[in-house]
């Protein structure tokens, strides 16, 4: 397949076809033209910090500190075994990552499906699915935080008791609806990288199932998926990761409580850097943890479905 | 058999209008009650409102200086996209033109970083912002996320100018055009269908960005419109009138933009997603 996903696209070397040696003063000039801004604000604001966080991972660095001592591994240490909110976040974060992951991708290619079989509602209903994705993270939590605490329960009164629940209040529902919000800003996003997916799937590959005597449901497992493995694979790598970060929803709508209940480790890191202890030395090495479970998780992901990727 | 196709469409149809409806409930509750006062909010928040309430509108702009944060906003972002699309484009095709080992190794250097969180930078970033000075500006901060967001334009464009022939280029140099010249006017209007992608990409990123803003600006005078909407939500908890205006307003500039772009956001997020 044309289409690559970031981590594997590197430019093909391709041998000199002339040499042209004559001013290298000149090539090294031109390098640095088109290269230096790019590298300039990438270094200060991406390079610099990120070779930083590592560093001070391996430190004891907080607000307070006036000497910044070098304490190896005892961070990670820390977080791996004495450190219960953490441990519990992370396990929170992978139960929504999978749920999320699972749920707005097939939506979003039900959907998808739907939205391709019909004629002139075809724009309207992708503008319907979409416009979620137009409102930002931290709005849709707001907005969401009305639905819950006044809407739904006044929609409760009129025969549908099933509403009535504590949205947010309740530890066992609010991580639910968490889950519901995101799904609903998420799954337009998806949906329309589906389509551009399904609307690239040869017809003559569907009309050859179809004279073969393939049902519909066969067509669809057997020559669709196929053909839409590699949007598959891009849009599964998009959720996982966003869902592994997750933030904005979770602050927006119950600050990660009641309590501790639904705190993910992106809101856990953040209340240990700026509003819990201030310990930025272990805030970062709790950020490394994620980063490396995401790097691992994703690599699979990619490496596994890139494997079932076919050419058309 | 046509029974068929015709039965299935109707279901079809009656699936998508069910989820549709859902989908667009809580925009349009949030729109409704608006204009409603708080009584009325509580006691019939599914009627439409009786008599329309623009005060609520003219409360929120008084509250949160909204322009003010309209115009912040809109620093932040054009600074962004423009410092993205201008820098992330040049070393993009500096990269693709000159292929070789030392390309190779520039290039993975950039893309290295797209696999990190926000989260593990944010703290040493933070930091980094406060000593060169641009914390708690919305021109450093517009500056930040050319930073944070060029590696993905070298992705992109780099992977488009292998599309375009180089013809054109040598040709230029040939009637003694300089590099600058030639990459500003053949390449970058060849480019600009990517550049477009990358364009929109980036104002839905940094218009909608909530965490960065709320680590930089540290002056209520500095905020964007979504850093004040957060603070009046945390300030009147309660004022839903107010605040629905206000989720209102913030959401309309994205509104009016989706529909006027509404063709290249959907491409550009596809085409995004496939070179991605």
């Amino acid at each position: 397949m044309r289409s690559k996903a970031a981590i594997d696209t590197i430019p093909v070397t391709k041998k000199k076809t002339f040499v042209f040696n004559k001013d290298k003063g000149k090539k090294i000039t031109s390098f640095l033209t088109f290269l230096g801004p790019a590298f300039i604000f990438y270094g200060i604001f991406m390079l610099i910090p990120l070779i930083g966080a590592v560093y001070y991972s391996f430190t004891n660095w907080n607000a307070g500190s006036q000497v910044v001592r070098f304490v190896g591994m005892s961070n990670y240490v820390e977080a791996f075994t004495n450190d219960p909110y953490f441990k519990d976040s992370m396990f929170l974060t992978i139960k929504y990552t999978a749920i999320v992951v699972v749920l707005q991708n097939v939506l979003a290619l039900a959907i998808a499906l739907f939205i391709e079989y019909r004629n002139r509602t075809k724009s309207l209903f992708r503008t319907v699915f979409f416009m979620p994705n137009m409102v930002s993270l931290i709005i849709s939590a707001f907005m969401w935080s009305f639905i819950f605490s006044i809407v739904l329960p006044q929609l409760a009164e009129y025969g549908l008791g099933f509403l009535d629940q504590g949205w947010l209040g309740n530890p066992d529902v609010s991580f639910y609806s968490i889950i519901m919000v995101a799904i609903w800003r998420g799954t337009g996003y998806m949906m329309i990288i589906y389509i551009a997916a399904l609307q690239g799937v040869p017809v003559h590959l569907k009309e050859a199932a179809i004279i073969d005597g393939a049902s519909s449901f066969q067509n669809f497992v057997h020559v669709t998926i196929p053909m839409i493995m590699h949007a598959i694979t891009i849009t599964v790598f998009l959720t996982l990761n966003e869902a592994f970060k997750v933030f904005d929803v979770v602050y927006g709508l119950t600050g990660g409580g009641p309590g501790r209940s639904t705190q993910v480790v992106a809101l856990n890191i953040f209340e240990e850097a700026f509003s819990g202890n201030f310990r930025y030395g272990y805030a970062n090495a709790k950020s490394m943890i994620l980063f490396v479970i995401i790097l691992i998780i994703t690599i699979i992901q990619v490496y596994v479905m890139k494997g079932k990727e076919v050419e058309a | 058999m046509r029974n068929k196709k015709k039965f299935s469409s109707i279901i079809n149809l009656i699936v998508l209008v069910v989820l549709g409806s859902i989908s667009f409930f809580p925009i349009y509750m949030v729109v409704v009650n608006s204009f409603k006062s708080q009584d009325q909010i509580f006691n019939s928040v599914l009627s439409l409102p009786t008599t329309f309430k623009f005060s609520n509108y003219t409360e929120a702009f008084a509250q949160i200086n909204i322009l003010q944060a309209l115009g912040n906003s809109l620093t932040v972002t054009f600074i962004g996209i423009i410092g993205i699309v201008l820098f992330g484009s040049m070393a993009g095709y500096k990269l693709a033109r000159t292929p070789g080992k030392v390309s190779n190794i520039i290039f993975l250097f950039f893309m290295s970083s797209m696999l990190i969180p926000f989260h593990s930078i944010m703290i040493t970033l933070t930091r980094m912002a406060n000593r060169i000075g641009v914390q708690g500006s919305t021109v450093g901060l517009g500056l930040i996320y050319i930073g944070l967001g060029v590696s993905m334009a070298i992705f992109l464009s780099s992977g488009f100018v292998k599309t375009i022939p180089k013809e054109l280029e040598e040709a230029a140099k040939i009637d003694g055009a300089t590099e600058i010249q030639t990459f500003i006017k053949i390449i970058f209007p060849l480019l600009s269908p990517i550049l477009v992608t990358i364009g929109i990409l980036n104002l839905l990123w940094i218009w909608n960005d909530f965490l960065l803003p709320l680590l930089m600006l540290t002056n209520v005078n500095d905020y964007t419109i979504i850093l004040s909407v957060n603070t009046l939500f945390g300030e009147y908890n309660n004022d839903w009138p107010r605040i629905l205006a206000a989720l209102v307003i913030t959401t309309i500039p994205l509104v009016i933009t989706y529909i006027f772009l509404q063709k290249y956001i959907l491409n550009g997020i596809a085409e995004g997603a496939v070179k991605g």
